[in-house]
This record gives structure tokens, C-alpha cells and sequence, in this order.
């Protein structure tokens, strides 16, 4: 045990001091590429591939790679050991299911569902997902969409059932804009980013409908990681956010 | 050192299995099993593999039959075609029944505009998936058990006033019989597994179109005893399967 301890600590600084002489010699020698690998909801995609290319241009040497999913999906996976060093979950509970990796999280972002519809549709008000002629679909129940769709949609009284219950939003959104259903629960910022032709019914009670997405660090990710999450809580990374139609921070 | 390379490819296959079965929960293996998810789960995995199978065996034992009779120049371009699901991703199989049969697909429209009624998120969609990936697998083993038929004895029963399907029925089929059971029986086991091109073209309903791969998916992030429960099953399905076959599949491949 003791002689464990004792090689641990010497080889933590052997690699500090190497780490120290690196950085000495960064000036000189060209900068070696630090990868951060984050694993985000999928109703991050779009806007974090945006926020990995403005990062990665503010950084030079430093490469943002993605892995997007259900956020209960990503968090099952950085359980079981997945190289994650930044996690951006959609919920405070998948986030909650990897604290002995990421015991830290700051709240970044906000999104709501909403049941977005083809204009063509003419939907009228949400209690249309109670008629037997809209098919409409959601996210399963414990993807945080599916969560939220669940809580919004008891809420409402909505009595009518979903004919799939899918694996994550990306999944529920590419059906929708497929043509291949009359209506889904998704997020707000999902029906902005399908275009004009998708429109959107707002659930009365928007407490139910909200999900909060908390960021945090793995404790076995570089110092490269931090600046991405504080890149994304920095007023041009928030920016993005907004114009994507994500809620602030608060 | 030829030895030791081939135990670790054995080892590849087999303790990815064996850790598997660690964590199967053995003295609940029956609880797991019968809960509603898992029984609902396991009707739809039943009832649609079943019907994909026969299915497939209607149709695909008559293609296997032109393609290993017919003319080579046809043969030569159809056959690719035929077995292509079998090496194609489940995703993209399931983009294709989608662009076929969804409310925009090149049939589904006129379906959906006819009579208001689309195949995707179907039980009949779970079928139709489970057909698309597994008659490949029973083309393939009965095209090759047809072609080991000897020619001579067809022709025989034809100079001796047999009609072309007199023959194919009398003769090649019973001939056959070895490879069209090993056929249906892949065939069957490959709608049972399949879940990519299920998910995409079918979604996932419990007691609809959620399969027993879909709730292995879905049971691993809410109840992974399930999960461990279901995958023992289907492991055990899958070297039964295989038991039973022996060398069928490898003598297709390579005749």
C-alpha cells in the first residue's frame, strides 16, 4: 500500500514536472493539440458544434470533439467509463447520476417542450394530442425530453397516448420534420432551428415543461476542459445559446 | 503461435459473453422476465420475427430458386441486390423502408393519401423491417442448397413428363428441405435480433413496436436487471440457434 502510494505520488510528479518543462518550451516548439471531449444533449447539437468552432478558433492547439445522446444515454456511458471531460446534460438528474466523476455543475441554459406541429397541420391547442387522428410522438420517459413531456402533458390533462416512444429528441424531431407524424413534443429551440415550416403549441404549465442543463468537468480532465465550460457560461457563449432560443442561466 | 492467435479470437468472442452473463441476475431470471414490459416486449418480438420469417421463406425460397437457375448474366446483378441487407447498416435499411413507405415514401404517399394510414410505427412495420434483413440470410443458404440439387436428376423427372413446377416442388424442394429449414431458422433469428432498422422505420411503443432488442436498449438505463435478464435470453437463443444449424451457414457462404 505504502509503496504504492510512494510510486504514485512519484510518478504524479514526474508527469508535473514534464507538464512544467513542456510548457517552458511551448514559446519555441510548435503547441502541442490538447483535445476536450464533451459529451452534450442532443438538443445541443447544433449549438454546441457552433460553440466547439468558436472555441477552437479563440484556442489555437486546442481540438472540441462531441459526443451527442440522450443525456441518461451519456451519463449510463460515463458511469461505465466513457473518456468524457466535459458532460452537458439536459437534466439535473442525469447529471446527478455521474457525480463521482463530475461532483460540480453550474446550470448554463434552460429549454422548454413544446408540441411542435407542420404549419400544415393547423393544431389548434395542445388537448389536439387527445384526438385518435394526430399521431404524435415523444422521447421516452426517462430521457429528460420525455421527463418533461410526461410532467407537461399530466399538467395539461392530456389523456392521449404517443405511438413511439423515442431513444432522444434528435431521434423525435427528425420524424417531425420527416413528414412521418402529425405532431411531437420536442424543445423550443428544436421547432426554431426546423425552419418556418414547424410551428409550435406553448403547455400552460411552463414549470413542467422547463429543463434546466447543468455543465460540469470531469475530475480527470485537463485544465483545457474548464476553459470550454467557461467559454459556454461567458456572455458570446450565452450568446449563442439565445439565439438558438435556449432560456438564460437563471 | 498460430494456436495462440486463435485463442485470442476465441477470447475476443467469448468473454464479452461470459462478463455478460455475470451480471445476469439468475435467481430472478423468471421475475425479470415476466414483468409487463419484458412479456409485452417479448409479444412483439415473437409474433412479428414469426410472421417475418414465413414471409421471407414464401418469397425468398422462389428467388433462391431463379438465382441459383436462372440465367448467370441476371443472376449476377440480382443476387447482390438480394443479400445487400445483410451487410448493410440497420440505420440505413431503416432510412430506406422509410423513403419506401412513410406518409413522403414513393408508395407510403399514395397509401397515406388513399386511405389516411402510413406503415411507420406499425406493427407491420416491425415485420416488414424484420423481412428486409432477414430473408437475405435464407436466400442465401437456399440458393446454395438448390445449387447442390444435381441438375441431372431435374432433368430426368422432366424427360419423364414432369412440368418445370412439378419438378420444383417434387424434387428440388424436398432436396432442399435441409437448407430452406436452416434458412428460415436465420432468417427468423435475424427479425428476432434486428433493432437499428426497427427503430427508424417502426419507433419504439411498448406492446406495439418495441422489440426485445429495443427493451434490452431501453431497460439498461432504467432497470438494468431487465436488460441483463433479456440479453441472457437472447444469447441463449442465439447459440441455440447456431447449435442447431452446425456448419449450414458457413457451407453457403462458401459454396
Amino acid at each position: 500500500m505504502k509503496t504504492k502510494l510512494i510510486a504514485a505520488l512519484v510518478s504524479t510528479l514526474a508527469l508535473t514536472g514534464c507538464g512544467t518543462s513542456n510548457n517552458a518550451g511551448a514559446s519555441a516548439a510548435p503547441t502541442q493539440a490538447t483535445t476536450v471531449t464533451v459529451y452534450a444533449a442532443s438538443s445541443l447539437t447544433k449549438t454546441f458544434t457552433e460553440l466547439g468552432k468558436e472555441f477552437e478558433a479563440a484556442n489555437p492547439g486546442t481540438k472540441v470533439v462531441f459526443s451527442f445522446g440522450a443525456s441518461s444515454t451519456l451519463a449510463e456511458q460515463i458511469t461505465a467509463g466513457a473518456p468524457a471531460d466535459v458532460f452537458a446534460s439536459a437534466s439535473k438528474k442525469s447529471m446527478d447520476a455521474v457525480a463521482a466523476e463530475i461532483p460540480e455543475s453550474k446550470v448554463f441554459a434552460s429549454n422548454r417542450v413544446v408540441v411542435g406541429y407542420p404549419v400544415e397541420k393547423a393544431l389548434t391547442a395542445v388537448t389536439d394530442l387527445n384526438s385518435a387522428t394526430i399521431k404524435w410522438i415523444q422521447c421516452d420517459h426517462q430521457v429528460p425530453c420525455g421527463a418533461a413531456a410526461d410532467a407537461a402533458l399530466k399538467a395539461e390533462g392530456i389523456a392521449g397516448v404517443p405511438i413511439s416512444l423515442e431513444p432522444d429528441v434528435k431521434s423525435v424531431a427528425t420524424k417531425l420534420k420527416a413528414g412521418e407524424v402529425d405532431a411531437a413534443i420536442i424543445y423550443i429551440t428544436d421547432v426554431i432551428a426546423a425552419g418556418s415550416e414547424f410551428a409550435a403549441l406553448e403547455f400552460s404549465d411552463q414549470a413542467k415543461a422547463t429543463t434546466k442543463y447543468p455543465i460540469g468537468v470531469s475530475i480527470k480532465a485537463s485544465s483545457a476542459a474548464q476553459r470550454f465550460v467557461d467559454f459556454v457560461l461567458s456572455p458570446s457563449g450565452q450568446k449563442v445559446l439565445s439565439a438558438a432560443g435556449f432560456g438564460g442561466a437563471k | 503461435m498460430l494456436t495462440a492467435i486463435a485463442v485470442a479470437g476465441l477470447l475476443v468472442v467469448l468473454l464479452p459473453l461470459l462478463a455478460l452473463l455475470t451480471r445476469v441476475p439468475w435467481q430472478n431470471l423468471f421475475t425479470e422476465l415476466s414483468s409487463e414490459s419484458s412479456i409485452n416486449a417479448l409479444k412483439v418480438s415473437v409474433t412479428s420475427s414469426l410472421l417475418a420469417a414465413t414471409i421471407a421463406l414464401v418469397l425468398g425460397v422462389p428467388l433462391a430458386w431463379y438465382l441459383a437457375r436462372g440465367p448467370k448474366r441476371v443472376t449476377r446483378i440480382v443476387r447482390p441486390v438480394v443479400i445487400s441487407p445483410l451487410v448493410l447498416p440497420p440505420t440505413v435499411a431503416g432510412l430506406a423502408l422509410l423513403t419506401l413507405m412513410g406518409r413522403n415514401g414513393l408508395i407510403g404517399k399514395l397509401i397515406y393519401e388513399q386511405t389516411n394510414w402510413a406503415m411507420p410505427f406499425t406493427w407491420t412495420a416491425v415485420v416488414f423491417a424484420g423481412v428486409f434483413v432477414g430473408m437475405p440470410f435464407l436466400v442465401l443458404v437456399v440458393e446454395s442448397a438448390f445449387r447442390q440439387v444435381p441438375v441431372e436428376v431435374e432433368e430426368t423427372a422432366q424427360t419423364l413428363g414432369a412440368n418445370p413446377n412439378k419438378v420444383f416442388w417434387r424434387i428440388s424442394v424436398p432436396l432442399a428441405r435441409g437448407g430452406i429449414t436452416s434458412g428460415l431458422v436465420l432468417a427468423w433469428a435475424r427479425a428476432l435480433g434486428e433493432f437499428g432498422a426497427t427503430l427508424t422505420f417502426a419507433g419504439s411503443m411498448p406492446g406495439v413496436t418495441r422489440t426485445l432488442p429495443m427493451e434490452v436498449y431501453n431497460a439498461f438505463e432504467v432497470d438494468p436487471q431487465a436488460a441483463y435478464s433479456i440479453s441472457a435470453l437472447l444469447v441463449l437463443v442465439a447459440i441455440t440457434v447456431v447449435y442447431l444449424l452446425k456448419s449450414k451457414l458457413i457451407q453457403a457462404f462458401a459454396g
